[in-house]
């Protein structure tokens, strides 16, 4: 009897392992919750041309009175040019969680690759990437992103890289932390006393054993961006065409508009329990997920 | 009434199927010292935490711990505090975690006597009692102050042990007290623990894998096999006429040095190489090497070493931690720069381009200390042995090849350990794929550092015959680095000592450890643990 | 090599144990030079993101307001902009040399004098709610983390996680919305309130209520989560285990031996997300209109006032960069093994 190749082995077993991983994400229950959230957004998000009608958000064909309170017409109420404002919180959906998790992937990516690089070469390249990585930790990076999205053309482009470019220093860190920890294993010297160069130790052992943390600091993060985008906007700072609302630009339409005074309760509150539930989610999603991957979390 | 009696004890741990601990009785007397002997997951420090409760919460204990005649199994949470370092004092292992990092010595001490006076003490009083006892360890009152990091290994066990003594218990465990020591150290501290014992009619438990540091210290000995106690009696006839079979494999695994028995025959069940080949013309060469660090003030981890091996012979470098070998052997393997000297392999300069090197480390191979962290977790039997032949694009069938090499390594049959993952293999089995994945790329020498030292007794003298075997039927050279003198007696052709980064005596094992010339040489023979009690305190002196 | 076959003390078999003292010195002078280098980095990141970045500043100053050519020209002069970029630069360092960020091109004053009318407020303002912050925060993480799994940890941890959630101007706002008419919603002190000490303080910390309540609510989570999860990470130390053995009360283990260590890591962290809470200080005095540096930034950006936005960036910058090297002098203070190296 001919066993089945190792490459076939090795996919069946991450197969195993990731069945594995599932049954544990899937005994804690506020990463189910998280995860389930998640899926229904994202969902509604996606299908939102499919279920509404974009002209709702256009101001000149607004249909409803300004401000009105929630009605069988518009459940959520309208906003002050009378849009209703269901529909602008569906529609925001889509600007903020794709800013959140582009801004993310970016600042990930970023972050991945100086701490590897940091970990793995020593003396120079390590201090002077580890002095910049340190230099924008400690910087606060909301006046960085404020700085950078006034010089440059407004718009989602410019938030997006506002972001991802002040919020990679977390991530290279823990990176970087994790790569020491695998290059302080023997199995590290064992293979470069195999012959293996820098390209071999980082794509067979390193970038394995770091990538599930990685994936895990994604997940947390996207509710920091998504945080970070509505606050951008809230400042003025987001894409300005009202055909792309985010989250952050209807609370700052709200507040233009005198909301609280007007005790428009239904304008402030779901763009704002919005926001709390996808970075809730992203949180309980991502906390889950590092509890099935770091099992000393996990016991007890 | 005995000091600690143990009635049919059983521990078992919730989330785990096996009992830790199986129906195990034993009685210690008041002045009485007890080794405790068996290798890692017997349950012998399960035994030593249930004595004062210190069990994890998911532990259940069945049967009675009775301390001064009193159950401690059902004790009362006040009761038990009080009792806690009173009545028995624990002498953990690894005395780098075992103290707080961030308070002084001194207060650590204090702390427990602080605790259970009954009467006030005042500072002065508490701060003599501090000195008294470190003076009783010998260490100088002005150590107190230190933290733990400031102090070196020996120093810190001292710590532990003058912590043991604050509160005058009637019997102290020690688990493992001596086993991250060097020799030396270890020889010291057993001296101390069983000088003080002695003088204060203290009761001792001491834990340990290493039969003869137990026989050189206790009067009786209890070996535990699997969560049960399989022998018990004086130390000597248990070492001298042991019957349970596991009693046997822990006694002849540390040979006697000097014993003709166990020269070139560890400890095995397979047959060993009937005769032992002459080696060949020089394969490796240091000459004047020297290694300087530069961080902190100027280091000499190697200081101008001259050593040679030769094609089919085994060369023992013995020294102690700090002594630089693993140093060395980096420098040899090219993994560390060297600072002056040179490295000549097959009468040549080794290479420093990363090509030149990729090329040499197809024919000097590795083995490291510890199996477990040496391979990747993630990647399979067959994937760590294919590491090497797919670095170095080896033309030929790659399945054939892996099962070549897990074939010479005696994991057979190769096709059942191929898809298994390092967690799945017994230590022994972890170190033979370490093995293979270096035979895989059919080296002409081996370089291991430490192979056996954290495997347990029984499995050591396999992967030591394992050893000997690929020498006798492949002709490979090998120079084994270790701190065990008993390893180089096993199977080593020449031995060198390092002390200081240099070479301090070389020669046949036969010679060197018969007859040692230099006086470190001398000590370190000196030092270690012998089965026979009463020499080993004409040995230290004491 | 006499002293070999009678080894008193361990000098074979280990190395000497480092030595103290002498290390102090050269600690403090290194971090005092990163935090100088930091602080340089600062100065060439605030000309640099203003000046050379593919943006036009004049544009970007008179955005939303009709300009005729010759007030653009005008502005561009003014602003140094026609010079060569390393001119610029050189004008910028000598000015930054004298004191001199240029002058606010809103307010018509002089940047550093505006920025200096404005840092007490937010100093006062961040500091309150970082102190009240961090002691809850710390408390309540030590009590999760010590008792995992309890109802308190997982009710505390959930707050926490949800407020950490919350972007901080909403949650001003529904606090604002929320106590209508209890607490004042802008300013920091009322013109008509007497000029007495006493008056003032009170009518300050009247107007600080809010403001404070929503700094605190988003950042308390940090150090908790931290606190707890470090307090975790100790839990199996065998430290524990050895006062656990000599009789020690549990609450007494987590006092004298979990915590000092479990604050290590925190201590870091809590200084490493000072940035956060300027974000938070922003968002804040935006929304209560709470007149520090936060809400000068935010005027700054509104109307377009590059020197000012520059200026706030990089005071902000270096209070950040000053606070850091603060915590690296306690953390020296706190950890002994950081002493030794």
């Amino acid at each position: 009897m001919r066993t089945p190749s190792p490459r076939a082995l090795a996919w069946h077993r991450r197969g195993v392992a990731f069945a594995a991983g599932w049954r544990e994400f899937a005994k804690q229950k506020s990463g189910l919750v998280g995860l389930g959230l998640l899926v229904v957004i994202v969902l509604l998000a996606v299908l939102a041309p499919v279920i509404t009608d974009r002209t709702g958000l256009d101001v000149t064909k607004a249909t409803g009175d300004r401000l009105e309170a929630p009605s069988g017409e518009f459940w959520l109420g309208t906003d002050r040019p009378g849009r209703s404002v269901l529909l602008l919180t569906l529609w925001s959906a889509r600007v903020s969680l794709s800013v959140g998790l582009i801004a993310t992937l970016l600042s990930v990516a970023i972050g991945t690759i100086i701490g590897i690089l940091a970990a793995h070469f020593g003396r120079w390249v390590s201090a002077g990437l580890m002095r910049i990585t340190d230099f924008f930790l400690v910087l606060p990076s909301l006046v960085l992103a404020i700085a950078l999205s006034t010089v440059l053309e407004r718009g989602m482009g410019t938030i997006i890289l506002a972001i991802g470019l002040t919020s990679w220093p977390a991530a290279a860190r823990l990176v970087r932390a994790q790569t020491l920890t695998i290059e302080a294993r023997p199995y590290i010297e064992r293979a470069k006393a195999l012959g293996g160069g820098h390209l071999h130790v980082i794509t067979k052992h390193v970038l394995p054993a770091v990538l599930p943390l990685v994936f895990v600091n994604t997940t947390l993060a996207v509710g920091s961006a998504i945080v970070a985008e509505s606050t951008l906007s809230f400042l003025g700072l987001g894409d300005p065409d009202p055909m792309r609302p985010s989250w952050g630009s209807m609370l700052r339409s709200a507040w233009l508009d005198s909301a609280i005074i007007a005790g428009a309760w239904w304008y402030l509150l779901p763009p704002g329990i919005a926001i709390g539930v996808v970075v809730l989610a992203f949180t309980m999603c991502g906390r889950a997920l590092e509890a099935v991957l770091n099992p000393r979390l996990r016991e007890g | 009434m005995p000091l600690l009696e143990l009635r049919d004890l059983s521990v078992h741990y919730r989330n785990r199927a096996v009992e830790a601990v199986r129906n195990v009785s034993l009685t210690l007397e008041a002045g009485e010292t007890l080794g405790l002997a068996g290798e890692s997951g017997c349950g012998k420090s399960t035994l030593a935490m249930s004595v004062l409760r210190l069990l994890p919460t998911t532990a259940k204990i069945d049967g009675q711990i009775l301390l001064d005649g009193e159950d401690v199994a059902t004790m009362k949470w006040g009761r038990l505090r009080a009792v806690r370092w009173t009545s028995a004092a624990i002498v953990f292992q690894g005395a780098m975690h075992a103290l707080n990092p961030v308070r002084r010595i001194r207060d650590q001490i204090a702390e427990p006597i602080e605790l259970h006076s009954k009467t006030e003490l005042s500072a002065a009083a508490l701060r003599t009692r501090v000195d008294e006892l470190l003076g009783q360890v010998e260490l100088p009152p002005e150590k107190g102050d230190s933290y733990p990091h400031e102090l070196s290994g020996g120093q810190k066990q001292r710590v532990m042990i003058a912590m043991a003594l604050a509160c005058e218990p009637r019997l102290v465990i020690a688990d493992e007290p001596t086993t991250a020591l060097d020799v030396i150290v270890q020889a010291q501290v057993l001296a101390l623990m069983a000088d003080l014992v002695a003088k204060k009619d203290i009761g001792l438990v001491m834990i340990s894998h290493d039969l003869a540091v137990l026989a050189s210290t206790c009067q009786r000995l209890a070996v535990m096999y699997q969560g049960s106690l399989v022998e018990e009696g004086p130390s000597a006839s248990v070492i001298a006429s042991p019957k349970h079979v596991h009693t046997k494999t822990l006694a002849a695994a540390f040979p006697t040095v000097g014993d003709p028995e166990s020269r070139y025959a560890p400890a095995t069940s397979s047959r060993l190489p009937d005769e032992t080949p002459s080696p060949g013309e020089v394969l490796l060469r240091t000459s004047d090497l020297r290694v300087t660090f530069r961080t902190r003030g100027v280091t000499h981890a190697v200081a101008g070493v001259d050593l040679d091996v030769r094609r089919g012979e085994i060369v023992a470098l013995v020294g102690q931690s700090g002594s630089g070998k693993t140093t060395l052997a980096r420098t040899i393997l090219g993994l560390q720069q060297s600072t002056g000297g040179q490295v000549l392999y097959d009468g040549r300069p080794v290479p420093r381009s990363s090509k030149g090197l990729k090329a040499y480390r197809r024919e000097v191979q590795l083995v490291l200390q510890d199996p477990t962290s040496a391979l990747n977790p993630r990647h399979s039997v067959y994937e760590s042995i294919a590491e090497g032949l797919r670095i170095h694009r080896v033309p030929g069938d790659e399945r054939a090849q892996v099962a070549a090499a897990l074939d010479a390594a005696e994991l057979r049959p190769p096709e059942e350990f191929m898809p298994l993952l390092p967690h799945q293999l017994s230590g022994g089995q972890r170190q033979r794929v370490v093995i293979a994945g270096a035979l895989a790329l059919e080296p002409k020498l081996l370089v291991a550092d430490e192979p056996v030292a954290s495997l347990d007794a029984s499995v050591r003298g396999e992967i030591l015959a394992l050893l000997l075997r690929l020498r006798a039927n492949l002709g490979l050279a090998a120079l084994v680095i270790t701190h065990d003198l008993g390893l180089a007696w096993n199977i080593a052709d020449r031995v060198a000592v390092m002390y200081q980064g240099e070479l301090v005596e070389v020669g046949p094992v036969d010679e060197v450890l018969n007859d040692p010339q230099h006086s470190y040489t001398q000590s370190l023979l000196a030092a270690l643990p012998s089965t026979h009690p009463k020499e080993s305190d004409a040995v230290n002196g004491r | 090599m006499t002293d070999i076959l009678n080894p008193t003390e361990e000098v074979l078999a280990e190395a000497p144990p480092p030595t103290r003292g002498g290390g102090a010195v050269r600690y403090v002078l290194t971090k005092i030079g990163g935090a100088l280098l930091s602080f340089a980095m600062v100065i060439v990141l605030g000309f640099l993101l203003f000046r050379a970045l593919p943006g036009d500043p004049v544009q970007t100053m008179t955005r939303g307001r009709p300009a005729t050519p010759e007030m653009m020209a005008r502005l561009e002069h003014k602003l140094g902009l026609d010079l060569p970029l390393w001119q610029q630069f050189w004008k910028y360092l000598g000015g930054l040399l004298h004191g001199d960020m240029g002058d606010s091109y809103f307010y018509n004053v002089p940047v550093l004098q505006k920025i200096g009318e404005r840092l007490w407020p937010t100093v006062l303002l961040v500091g309150v709610s970082t102190v009240i912050a961090v002691a809850l925060g710390l408390w309540l993480g030590t009590r999760s983390g010590w008792r995992r799994g309890s109802r308190f940890d997982r009710v505390s941890t959930g707050v926490a996680l949800t407020l950490w959630s919350t972007p901080t101007f909403w949650l001003g706002m529904l606090l604002m919305a929320a106590t209508t008419g209890l607490f004042p919603t802008a300013g920091i002190v009322y013109t008509d309130t007497p000029d007495d000490f006493f008056s003032q303080a009170l009518d300050i910390a009247h107007h600080m209520v809010l403001p404070t309540i929503t700094l605190v609510a988003v950042t308390y989570a940090q150090y908790q989560l931290v606190m707890r999860s470090s307090l975790i990470e100790e839990a199996g130390a065998d430290y524990l285990t050895t006062a656990r053995a000599k009789g020690l009360r549990d609450d007494v283990v987590r006092r004298r031996h979990a915590v000092p260590n479990a604050l290590l890591p925190t201590v870091t962290l809590v200084f490493l997300h000072l940035g956060m809470v300027i974000a938070g200080a922003i968002s804040v005095e935006t929304v209560f209109s709470w007149p520090g540096l936060g809400l000068l930034t935010y005027d700054a950006l509104r109307v377009g006032d590059l020197p000012l936005l520059q200026g706030t960036f990089v005071v902000l910058a270096g209070a950040v960069i000053f606070m850091n090297t603060l915590a690296d002098f306690l953390y020296r203070v706190l950890d002994p093994r950081v002493r030794a190296s």
